[in-house]
C-alpha cells in the first residue's frame, strides 16, 4: 500500500469533484476509456483522484456524462517541483551538493585499521600514506595490492595485511607477525664455564664430563664441565654439556640517589588549542599561538565514528599548562629507603635464577646525593655455555 | 441449430463475473461493465450477465479500473439481480 501510494505521489495525481450530469455514468465511460480512478467518493464533492496526466482524458467521459469537473487538489513530485520554478537557487543548490557528493565519494576519507595489537595505529597509518593510501586520495589512484605490499615490507612486525575499498572508507585488516623462537643449537659441542666466582654448593650434570666438584671454589671462566666425554674405550666424543651448577657468590651494586630533586608544578595557567579535521584539511578553532618553553602539553584526537566506521571529521585538541619547576630535598629516611628499593631492583635483574641470601649496606653521604653499596652474597646457577669452535 | 444439452449447460455455468469478498469489509469484482447507481448505501454495479447490488454503511468505490472495481466499507447485503 505504502508503495502504490508513493508510486501515485510520485507521478503526481489530481483530486477532482464532479458537477451536474451523472456521476455513475461518467465513471463507466471513464472506465470504458482506460483511466484508472481511486478514492472514488460517494457524495459528488468529494470527487475521485487521476494520474495528473490523464486528466485531461476525462473531459471526453465528463462531456458524454452531462458532467463538468473541477480540480480541487494537485499533489505530487511533479507539482512539488513546478512550485521550486521560482527559486533556481534551489536548484543550484540541489545541483552543488550532487556534484560535491560525486567528487566526494572519488576519494578516500575513512581508513580503519583492524587486527593490530603491538605496532600501533599511528604508525601502519602513517606507512600507509606513504604507500598513497591517506584520507583524500583519489580511489582510482590507490592499487590495494601494492599498497599492502609496500607497508608489510616496511613493517616487518606484520605478516600479512588486506586493504579492502570499500566506497570512500578503507578498511586495513593486519596481523601481526609470531616471534620467531629461539631455538638453541642442540649438536654443536659446548663446555660449561662459570659465570660468575663463588663456591659451589650443588650440581646437577646432565651431559658432559665434571671438571669440578661439590664444595670447590671456582673463578669467573673457570671450566665447570667438558664437552669432551672419554668412553670406556679410552675414545674421545664432543657433545653438548648441559648442567646446572648452583654456587654461593658475591656481588657489588652500588646506587646513587640525589638528595635534590626537580619536579614540575602546575601553575593553573592553561591554553586550549583546537583544530577541526575535515576531509583531510585542518581547520584552526583557536586562532593562539603555541606557547614556549615553561609549558607542558597533552595532546587528543577524537574522531568521530558511525556503526563504527571513522569518519573523516574529528577534532584535534592541544591543552597546554604552564609549569614551574620546584625543588624537593629528600629527608635521609627517604633517600634510605629510595636506595634500598633501587638495589633490590638492580640486585633481581643480576641473575635469572637464584636468590640473594644475604645484603650488607654500606652508606656514603656526599653533599647533594647518598651514595649507598651492597654486598650482595648470592645463590645464583653460574653454569654458563660456551662453544667449542673446531676448525 | 440445437444446442447439446450439456454443452448449453456448462454455457449457463461459464462465469462472466468474478467476485472477492474479504469480510463484510472489502468486495473486489471482477468483469464489471459499469456503475449504475452509487451512495453512501448502495452501489449498483453492472456485469455481463446480470446487476449486483452492495448494500450497507459507509460504502465507497475504492479504484476503479476498465473490468474491476473495489467496495469498500460495512456490506451488510449482496443481491443478484
Amino acid at each position: 500500500m505504502i508503495s502504490l501510494d508513493l508510486t501515485r505521489w510520485l507521478i503526481g495525481y489530481v483530486r477532482f469533484e464532479i458537477l451536474g450530469g451523472s456521476p455513475e455514468r461518467f465513471y463507466t465511460n471513464c472506465a470504458r476509456s482506460g483511466a484508472y480512478l481511486w478514492d472514488i467518493a460517494p457524495n459528488r464533492k468529494g470527487g475521485a483522484c487521476v494520474a495528473a496526466r490523464r486528466y485531461h482524458f476525462l473531459r471526453r467521459s465528463a462531456r458524454r456524462a452531462g458532467c463538468r469537473l473541477r480540480v480541487r487538489e494537485r499533489r505530487g513530485l511533479p507539482f512539488a517541483l513546478r512550485r521550486t520554478k521560482a527559486h533556481p537557487g534551489l536548484w543550484a543548490g540541489c545541483a552543488v551538493f550532487l556534484v560535491i557528493v560525486f567528487s566526494l565519494s572519488l576519494r578516500v576519507w575513512c581508513i580503519g585499521v583492524t587486527g593490530n595489537e603491538k605496532v600501533p595505529v599511528s604508525r601502519i597509518e602513517n606507512e600507509l600514506a606513504l604507500a598513497g593510501l591517506a584520507p583524500g586520495a583519489r580511489r582510482s589512484g590507490v592499487n590495494p595490492k601494492a599498497v599492502a605490499q609496500q607497508v608489510l615490507l616496511k613493517i616487518p612486525e606484520l605478516r600479512w595485511m588486506s586493504v579492502n575499498l570499500r566506497g570512500s572508507t578503507a578498511e586495513v585488516a593486519v596481523q601481526e607477525a609470531a616471534e620467531k623462537p629461539v631455538i638453541p643449537d642442540q649438536t654443536a659441542a659446548s663446555n660449561i664455564k662459570a659465570s660468575a666466582t663463588g663456591q659451589i654448593l650443588s650440581m646437577r650434570v646432565f651431559a658432559g664430563t665434571p671438571a669440578v666438584k661439590q664444595g670447590d671454589a671456582v673463578v669467573q671462566g673457570q671450566l665447570l664441565v667438558s664437552g669432551v666425554v672419554v668412553d670406556q674405550l679410552g675414545g674421545s666424543t664432543l657433545t653438548r654439556s648441559s648442567a646446572e651448577i648452583i654456587a654461593e657468590t658475591r656481588r657489588s651494586v652500588s646506587v646513587a640517589i640525589p638528595l635534590v630533586s626537580r619536579r614540575e608544578v602546575p601553575t593553573g595557567e592553561t591554553l586550549l588549542r583546537r583544530n577541526l579535521d575535515v576531509f583531510g584539511a585542518s581547520i584552526p578553532l583557536t586562532l593562539r599561538k603555541k606557547p614556549g618553553a615553561g609549558w607542558r602539553v597533552r595532546r587528543t584526537q577524537t574522531v568521530v565514528s558511525l556503526f563504527g566506521t571513522p569518519l573523516p571529521l574529528g577534532v584535534y585538541e592541544e591543552r597546554w599548562e604552564k609549569v614551574r619547576t620546584e625543588s624537593d630535598t629528600l629527608t635521609r629516611a627517604q633517600a634510605q629507603e629510595l636506595a634500598k628499593r633501587k638495589i633490590g631492583e638492580q640486585a633481581s635483574a643480576l641473575f635469572k635464577k637464584g636468590r640473594v641470601k644475604n645484603m650488607e649496606l654500606t652508606e656514603k653521604w656526599e653533599k647533594n646525593e647518598l651514595r649507598c653499596t651492597a654486598d650482595l652474597t648470592c645463590e645464583e646457577d653460574i653454569a654458563q655455555e660456551s662453544k667449542i669452535l673446531l676448525k | 441449430m440445437r444446442k447439446d444439452g450439456n454443452l448449453a449447460g456448462l454455457e449457463e455455468l461459464s462465469v462472466h463475473e468474478h467476485i472477492e469478498i474479504n469480510g463484510n469489509r472489502e468486495a473486489v469484482v471482477e468483469g464489471c461493465c459499469g456503475i449504475l447507481e452509487y451512495d453512501d448505501a448502495v452501489v449498483r454495479v453492472r456485469t455481463p450477465r446480470r446487476v449486483i447490488r452492495f448494500a450497507g454503511r459507509g460504502l465507497s468505490i475504492r479504484c476503479l479500473t476498465a473490468d474491476a472495481l473495489v467496495v469498500n466499507g460495512y456490506i451488510t447485503a449482496i443481491e443478484f439481480l
